[in-house]
């Protein structure tokens, strides 16, 4: 369970990134936070593993504060919650099941890791991460050789390997196109639904997200401005967590091709 | 229609910025400023040198030839001394270059006082010339292979250093954010996202220091570190110019054969 009570973050040049934000995320849930571009979005999601860190309130992880969370703390818990990103930030020179490995560091001693001595239980989860987003026939190829939607999923591999439980998606289909997008998140949902893991994923698509989510929080301004189930969201809801109405260009559109 | 064309074409602004144009202006005339006072100094200092070296060379170079081919035995040793003091050397000065390199680089050493302090610590290494360096081992350790040894690795560690520390500040920093948010270590992080993307420059950049470190040695054996160039400052002061003359022509072929083996080497790298 996560919980933020009075969460603020102030950036050190001075921009607000979160105001006030109180908001209780369950296990299990497929959550989507949407939000226009510098609604706060990428700072909330990255205040939860601490890639930054809220300036004000309480942010608590299976309840405990995180925020004085240091050093071996601070990366059990970004063991526990496995990160996914709008580039995918895979080392485009390394081959994909290194890559798919990566996930294990923080389970893994730093000698083990650094003379890639993985535990054979630990190679064999990374080749099972593959076979389960499709791409166990890449495992040699260099990361920089995949389509975009293949790294997406090598990426989505590696957070498995991790073993966490939470998956923090920041905008995981915005640099890819309607076909990819849509299968990227089918992924993320499958695993949401077969390993019970919480699923946090920012979106700024108004169908992607009324698809996929299972609850939706809209945010403005570093404001949480909207929570509730999908089924009270309407056009209507987004225009007012959008705050103007809305436009072609906040729909993905298209489906999952093959 | 031709009435927008003029309004358009009045309102024109110009490519670069005023204020750029006059500083570029200023430099453009300190520049050349520059040129012309060095020009009038040297030629000055160097009033009649010419005819006078034209006439000389042709006098020294008549000593030098025909080379000396019976000093190719004895020199091999030496000149094998001088490739392994390189080898070595650079061996030293790349291994130790991976540290300093880290800490030289912003994007990894994030604490500012201790980024300042590698960089400054390398600028003090680069401003030695590799010759005074020299002087000074062989005041301490003696005329040898050792001093030279010494001397070559604190020079070509602060070329490697630095040029490595930039190679790793242009590094794609998104896959090292991953590997923190996978819960990495700094050494897990830097093993797994920085080294892959700096391993081809490196490979590239100690290479490239091993061919200047060769020829550098070389210049070193004059002032009595060793190596081939500890002979051929022998034979010069002998006035053996024919021997001298041998020993140079195995120095530019065996120079030109490993300049061209690296750089093979080096293409097939990146």
């Amino acid at each position: 369970m996560i919980q933020f009570k009075d969460v603020g973050l102030v950036y050190p040049n001075g921009t607000v990134g979160l105001k006030n934000v109180n908001l209780t995320i369950n296990d299990g849930e497929f959550v989507v936070i949407v939000g226009l571009s510098g609604a706060g979005k990428s700072t909330l999601i990255r205040s939860i593993n601490r890639l930054v860190t809220p300036t004000s309130g309480e942010l608590y992880v299976d309840n405990e504060d995180i925020l004085k969370y240091r050093g071996k703390d601070l990366r059990k818990l970004r063991t526990k919650t496995g990160m996914i990103f709008q580039n995918y930030n895979l080392v485009k020179r390394s081959s994909v099941l290194k890559n798919v490995l990566a996930g294990r560091l923080g389970h893994t001693g730093t000698l083990r890791s650094i003379f890639n001595a993985y535990k054979k239980e630990d190679v064999a989860l990374a080749y099972e991460s593959l076979k389960r987003v499709n791409i166990a026939d890449k495992i040699y190829n260099r990361a920089d050789e995949l389509s975009g939607g293949q790294q997406q999923r090598v990426s989505i591999a590696r957070v498995l390997t991790q073993q966490p439980k939470y998956i923090l998606a920041d905008e995981p289909v915005a640099s890819l196109d309607p076909p990819t997008s849509h299968q990227v998140m089918k992924y993320l949902k499958k695993i949401n639904k077969e390993d019970n893991l919480t699923t946090i994923v920012n979106l700024h698509f108004i169908d992607m997200a009324m698809e996929y989510a299972d609850r939706i929080v809209g945010m403005r301004a570093g404001e949480i401005v909207f929570d509730g189930p999908v089924s009270e969201v309407t056009e209507k809801t987004f225009e007012e967590i959008y705050g103007r109405s809305i436009r072609e260009e906040d729909f993905r559109g298209g489906s999952e091709e093959s | 229609m031709t009435n927008d064309k003029k309004t358009l074409t009045d309102q024109v602004p110009s490519i670069y910025p005023v204020k750029t144009k006059i500083q570029v202006t200023i430099i453009f005339f300190v520049v050349l400023a520059m040129y012309l006072t060095s020009m009038i100094w040297t030629q000055s200092q160097m009033a009649g040198g010419f005819t006078g070296a034209l006439g000389n060379m042709f006098n020294v170079m008549k000593n030098f030839f025909p080379p000396n081919p019976e000093v190719i035995s004895a020199v091999i040793g030496p000149m094998l001394e001088t490739i392994q003091m390189a080898i070595i050397a650079t061996t030293v000065a790349a291994i130790l270059t991976v540290p300093l390199a880290l800490l030289a680089a912003r994007n990894v050493t994030t604490f500012k006082p201790l980024y300042y302090i590698t960089r400054t610590f390398l600028n003090i290494l680069r401003t030695i010339p590799d010759l005074v360096l020299a002087v000074i081992f062989v005041g301490l350790f003696g005329i040898g292979l050792f001093p030279g040894i010494l001397a070559l690795i604190i020079f070509s560690l602060g070329i490697l250093a630095k040029l490595i520390s930039e190679t790793i500040e242009s590094v794609d920093m998104d896959p090292m954010e991953a590997m923190r948010a996978s819960g990495g270590n700094v050494f897990q992080t830097i093993s797994y996202a920085l080294i892959p993307q700096v391993l081809p420059q490196y490979v590239s950049l100690v290479l490239y220091v091993f061919e200047i470190n060769i020829r550098a040695s070389v210049v070193l054996g004059l002032v009595g570190a060793g190596g081939i160039g500890l002979i051929l400052n022998q034979q010069l002061q002998f006035y053996n110019y024919p021997n001298a003359m041998m020993i140079i022509i195995i120095i530019f072929v065996v120079v030109i054969v490993i300049e061209y083996i690296s750089t093979k080497i080096r293409e097939a790298l990146i």
